[in-house]
């Protein structure tokens, strides 16, 4: 089952919606499209996980990454609406409290 | 006693096929009666053993084969997942603490055998013969009658 990832927004504030499962053949998916997105200074990269029934280790894998790039270009990386699926693998990982998480209705 | 497995599901180091086990493993547990949660964790652990085996013992080789075995004792479900590849890195598959990270200190990967942890009652990394590695994984049975349900920390 492939990713289906739709880009929304303006060059150096977009959001990334995300949509399928993420896990260790889809997550290079997830991982050139959040480097592709990712400013080279400054901005915001958002990623909506609500459309994600599952995610393993390499997806959290690829979040952390990108949230380590974005550090060292200034560039807020926030992660919306996660899944409880992956939330839960958030906390399993002792990262849910390191990402910046919104949540959107 | 010698338990017999009630599954044997040999596959090819594909990770395109870590879906398929997913729903395999998630079928199995769902038929023994555990609980929704211990459901998901435990597939998520069984995914994570398999995706270690083709990350580090075959090196991403989609090429290669691999076997996961599933059986009930008395008191577990059991799985055992059996490969031919290069020994795992046993440093790298000790258990350790997952604590909160600094963010400085953020680094990925390293994460599914520990999940793996997190999830089962017992995880144990063997050579596997003269060749590859033999990963064993138990989960506690649900008292009959009842629904097994785990109280993770997390």
């Amino acid at each position: 089952m492939g990713l289906e990832i739709e880009r929304k927004g303006a060059d150096g504030a977009c959001t990334l919606v995300v949509r399928g499962e993420v896990d260790l053949y889809s997550s290079p998916d997830l991982r050139s499209a959040i480097t592709k997105a990712m400013p080279k200074f400054g901005g915001s990269v958002s990623v909506d996980l609500r459309g994600i029934p599952y995610m393993d280790s390499s997806g959290v894998a690829t979040l952390v990454e990108g949230y380590r790039t974005a550090m060292e270009r200034s560039t807020a990386f926030i992660l919306l609406t996660p899944s409880q699926s992956v939330l839960k693998v958030l906390q399993l990982s002792r990262l849910d409290t390191v990402f910046t998480i919104r949540n959107e209705a | 006693m010698v338990m017999e497995d009630d599954i044997r599901l040999e596959m090819a180091t594909k990770p395109r096929l870590l879906g398929v086990v997913r729903a395999m493993v998630r079928s199995y547990l769902q038929s023994k009666g555990f609980s929704a949660e211990t459901v998901d964790l435990a597939v998520l652990a069984v995914d994570e053993a398999c995706a270690n085996s083709i990350r580090h013992s075959y090196g991403s080789r989609t090429d290669c084969r691999m076997e996961l075995r599933v059986r009930v004792t008395d008191a577990h479900v059991e799985f055992e997942l059996i490969d031919d590849g290069m020994p795992l890195d046993w440093e790298r598959c000790a258990r350790r603490e997952l604590a909160p990270p600094e963010l400085s200190a953020l680094r990925p990967g390293g994460l599914g055998v520990q999940l793996m942890y997190r999830v089962f009652d017992e995880v144990t990394f063997e050579p596997g013969g003269e060749h590859g590695n033999r990963t064993l994984m138990r989960l506690q049975r649900p008292p009959a009658g009842q629904t097994a349900h785990r109280a993770h920390d997390a």
